[in-house]
Parts: C-alpha cells; structure tokens; sequence
C-alpha cells in the first residue's frame, strides 16, 4: 500500500468516539508519511551541536547530570565575584592606590585554571563516551552525517559552553570593577583594551582544554578513565616538570618546562595581557621567545586535533 | 522497475575472514527477510549499504547511490540496529526528536514526528520517561521507531525480535508488517529464525557463511522446508523401500524417516506405503526442517 493510499485510510477510519450533546470527538487520523522540508546535512550537524551543548550543561537530562558542571561554572563565577567584591571595596575605601596590587584579568586563568582543567576533564568525556558506550554513534552515522561532521559539530559544542565558561567570570569581574571605581567610564575607557584580551584568552584557553578534553575522550568509552587521565595530564604534570626543570636548569630546564600542560594556554595569557601570571612567575619556560611559546600552544592544539579528526573521519562500530 | 538495494558481486573480508563472498541479488519494493545463522554476513551486508563498512569489492547501491559516497541517500533510510543503542539518561520523545533533526527535519516537524512515530509504536504513553527504565520490548520499539521517525523510503532492520519473549516478538512482527502494510515503508529484515521470516515477509534470501544460497517469494520457501515425519515401531527399511517404490524421496535419521512436503497427497502417500510395509506406525506429523538443516541441504547442493 503506498504512503497515500495509507492517508486516506487514515482519514476513512476517522471514528466518532463519543456522541452525544456537548462531547467531544475523537479521531484517529491514521499514519501520515511526512511532506515537509528536509534541511540535510546543515540542520543534522545543527542537531548534533545542539544536542552536545545541552549533554554538557546536563539540560534535558536528569538532576545528576547538572551537578558537576553546573558546580565548576558556579565555582568559577564565584572566585570572579569575590576578586570583583574585593577590588571594588579597596577600590571605594583605599583608592586605586589600595587596588592596584589585587589580582586583575590578566591573573584570573592563572588562579582559577585548575578548575577550568577539572570542568573540562569531567564534561569533554560526557560528549563522546557515551555514544560509543551505548552504540548511538551508529544511530547518528546512518543518517545525513558523517564521521567528521559528527566530530566537528561535538568539538564545536563544547568549546562553545568552553567559551562561556572562560568568558563570563572574566565578564563578572569586569563589571564588578567597573561598578566598583568611583569613576566607571573612566575605568572602562582606561582599560577598554581589557575586553578583546578577555575574549582571546579565554578562547585560547578554551580551544586548548577543548582539544585535549575531546582527544582523551576519544579513546576510551568509559568517562571516568577520561576524566581521571585528563585530570593528571594537567595537574600532575605541573609539580613533576616543576621539579624537574629547577633541577636541570638551563636550557634544556626551560623546555622541560614548557611540558607544564597547565601552563601552555596561560603563556598565551601572558603575552595577550601582556603581563605574568601567578602560576607562570616562576617558570622557566618563561625566558623562551614568545614565538616559541605561541607556537607550542598552536602544536599542543592542532596535533591532538588531528589526532581527534583521524580518530572518527570513519566510521566506528 | 529499478531495484531498492543491489548488491553486485558483494565481497567482504576481514582479514582471512570472509563475511560477504560475491553476493549478488536486489530487493524490490515489500518486506524481504534476510535469513542465515550467526556469522552468515547478514549484519555485514546491511552496515555496507548503510554505508558504515566499506565492501573489499563489489558494488552496493540503495535507492539508486552508494550510502558511503553519498550522504544525503540517509534522509531516506532507516536502521534499527541488533545491538543496544539507546541512550540511557533521555526520554523517548527527546531521542526521536533529536534523531530527527539529525535526519534533517526542522526542529518543530521533528517534535511533531517524534510524538506521531511514538504513538504508531505504541510508546505515546511512556514518552517522557527515561529510556533507563523501559522492558526490553519498550526498547525494542523504541529502536523501530528512531529507524521510522524521519519517514524513511527504505528501512534495515537487524534482528528486531533479539530478546523478546514469545508475545513481544509477535507484538514486534505485527509492528513491521503495519509499518509497510499502512506506512508505505519498504523493510529489509534480518533474523536467523525462520518462523519470523516466514510470518513477516514477502521475500527470502538465505545467507550461509557470506554467500547467497537461496532466494525467493517466502510462500515457495517455506513449502520447500515443511516435510512429514514417520516414526515405525518396526518394519522401517519395508517402508522406505514402499515409498521409494512411488517414487518419494525419504531421508532416513536415527529418530524417524523424512518425505519432503506437506500437502495432502504426501500424507496419502505415506498412508500408502505403511499399510503396504504392514509397519506400525507410531507417528506422523508435519514437521519443518530446522534451519541448520536447511543451510546444509542447500549449501550441498549449490557446491560445485
């Protein structure tokens, strides 16, 4: 029978469920195949960002699923607050005398990054070991999309909910500097600047724990393991290069340095601000030429990268 | 009339293993079952028109293209998969919306699909509720209705009975046959029980060990397979010389005899035959060869 010839029994089997003064009328309309417009692989890799926004935020999914992310974007908001509170009090009771040594744009990655690492080794493993875990990637993959597209709309997904995380506690503390000077366009035509280095720096740090966050996911389909391994990519490394570099010393010191995995996007901060971090006062990856630095950033993304693009550019069952 | 899905000369190997060797055949508008024994190639050959293997040679083509070189042909096709697939932690109702945006419907045409695809598989009253919680049969449905909801030409099903008890595995079957019977949807279905085969589709193809061994309309298959067996208490090589003598082809196991068919005149001819061996006979019945019986029957045949 074909799809019309269904319809219109569709329609014939129309039933009238109840009769009678005032009661309401029931129909069975029968399967209807579907007319309308097909948007393709556009609105497919559309639907496979949007839907990695919501599993990485937890949205649609149960009250579990909210917490650890939810925690971190809250946490790091919370530290952006305080600074802001801190600043804007000395800033109103002291001076721009009292503020000027309080820790600004350029020191909020270095303080608050180690969180940032931990939102991305809990969440980045949400986006992809479960699909390969349970098989739904095979359910994406027979429909208008590719391996690649699937990828790519994912790793968009969440470097967008990246981006945010990164960008609004800088945002909040911005504002509450802002707020807080007595003089506020004053201070924000003195530091305009602040907002597009705002804006690079956490989206180099963004594309960073992105890259890497999705690449350990990629190879494993338990997210703990992720998790765990991405957990001690980025904080292990810091005291055992630490040690090993101030022991060495040199230039050979200041290379093992640069191995910091923590470090590598708060270089890049450094040289956006301008300024040194907490976290990078001390390292001697430092004295390297900042073009060395700019350019172990861009390899410390763009190989994982690859990496990540290899890995699902076929299928996998 | 042009057929749905072709396969030409279809080989697949993985390593020294081969899953596909040289199969050859097309599938017309209905329902056609894919019927073989685990490791026959029957998920093989649905992943490679579906375009999630690549074949070692050979051509496969649905509805006109190569699923693998070109992507759009998956607007119109659908897959429930044999294995689990399901997300744990979402609805039904977000799944199959979120599938059908991926299958390229606009956001609200999806919802819309999601929540009519639900009811046709009988889900409208669980829709919100979490996939974690839903029976095996719940879930079964809900693999049937991701492969439905974006209105596909063509849909692959692989083992859809996998797990369901005797009634769910008759409530799955009816559910495929409406789905072309008043969807319109043309169904490839594999399984490796005959009995579903048999009940659901139109059209046969057997698969043994990656090659083609049998195809045909299902009603001439299943009476191929459908025989009499005969159980004497004594007398039986008197009884298999009687029905050789007009002509019957008996197969001789240690529990009985065997004689091909199952129409009336056979258990005439066998009535015949026992009376004439004065044997006495214990039982007659029909019986259908198991399909292990049937692929080595057939696959002897085919050997050059």
């Amino acid at each position: 029978m074909s799809a019309a010839s269904a319809d219109e029994r569709g329609r014939a089997v129309a039933a009238e469920a109840m009769t009678g003064a005032g009661s309401g009328t029931v129909f069975d309309i029968g399967y209807r195949s579907y007319d309308g417009p097909r948007e393709g692989r556009a609105r497919a890799r559309m639907a496979v960002f949007k839907d990695g926004v919501r599993t990485a935020l937890g949205l649609g999914r149960g009250i579990r699923a909210k917490v650890l992310p939810w925690t971190f974007i809250v946490l790091l908001v919370s530290i952006a607050f305080i600074m802001a509170l801190v600043t804007g009090a000395l800033l109103r009771m002291g001076g721009p005398d009292a503020a000027a040594h309080m820790p600004s744009h350029s020191d909020f990655y270095g303080i608050a990054s180690i969180f940032f690492f931990v939102f991305s080794a809990v969440v980045a493993p949400e986006l992809l070991c479960p699909d390969r875990r349970d098989g739904v990637i095979d359910l994406y993959l027979v429909r208008p999309i590719t391996g690649s597209d699937y990828i790519a709309a994912r790793w968009l997904a969440f470097l967008a909910v990246s981006l945010a995380v990164a960008w609004l506690p800088q945002f909040v503390l911005l504002v509450g500097r802002v707020m807080g000077n007595p003089d506020p366009v004053g201070y924000l035509a003195a530091n305009w600047l602040d907002i597009p280095r705002i804006l690079a720096s956490g989206a180099a740090l963004a594309v960073y724990t992105t890259t890497l966050g999705m690449l350990v996911a990629a190879f494993t389909t338990r997210r703990a393991y992720a998790s765990v391994f991405l957990v001690g990519l980025f904080v292990i490394t810091t005291p055992f290069t630490t040690g090993l570099a101030s022991e060495i010393g040199g230039t050979a010191g200041r290379w093992i340095s640069m191995f910091n995995l923590s470090n590598i996007p708060v270089h890049v901060n450094d040289l956006i601000f301008n300024d040194v971090s907490g976290i990078t006062r001390g390292a001697p990856a430092r004295e390297l030429p900042a073009w060395v630095r700019v350019a172990w950033y861009f390899l410390w993304v763009i190989v994982p990268g690859s990496v990540l693009w290899g890995r699902y550019r076929r299928p996998i069952s | 009339m042009d057929p749905l899905v072709a396969a030409e000369n279809l080989t697949k190997h993985y390593g020294a293993v081969v899953a596909l060797d040289g199969v050859s055949f097309g599938i017309f508008d209905g329902i056609t079952g894919i019927l073989g024994e685990n490791g026959a190639g029957k998920s093989t050959a649905i992943k490679i028109f579906l375009g999630l293997l690549q074949p070692t040679s050979g051509r496969a083509m649905v509805l006109g293209k190569d699923a693998s070189r070109n992507v759009m042909v998956r607007e119109r096709l659908g897959y429930m998969p044999e294995h689990e697939c399901l997300p744990r932690n979402v609805s039904a109702a977000e799944l199959l919306t979120h599938l059908a945006e991926a299958s390229g419907l606009p956001p609200s045409r999806a919802r819309t699909r999601a929540a009519d695809t639900l009811r046709h598989a009988g889900l409208f009253e669980e829709r919100y509720r979490p996939i974690a919680g839903y029976s095996t049969g719940m879930k079964q449905r809900v693999k049937l209705a991701q492969a439905l909801v974006h209105d596909p030409r063509m849909v692959f099903l692989d083992e859809p009975t996998a797990g369901l008890d005797p009634a769910g595995r008759e409530d799955m079957l009816e559910l495929v046959r409406k789905t072309h019977r008043e969807f319109g949807i043309s169904i490839l279905l594999s399984s490796h029980l005959m009995a579903d085969v048999e009940r659901t589709c139109d059209r046969i193809l057997v698969l043994q060990s990656g090659r083609l061994v049998q195809s045909g309309e299902v009603s001439g298959f299943t009476a191929e397979t459908e025989s009499v067996f005969i159980e004497v208490d004594s007398g039986r090589e008197a009884v298999v010389a009687e029905l050789e003598a007009r002509g019957v082809t008996v197969r001789v196991e240690r529990s009985g005899l065997h004689v091909d068919g199952a129409d009336e005149s056979v258990y005439d001819l066998v009535r015949d035959a026992v009376v004439a061996a004065k044997a006495p006979l214990r039982r007659m019945a029909p019986r259908r060869r198991a399909l292990a019986e049937l692929f080595m029957h057939e696959g002897e045949e085919v050997e050059p």
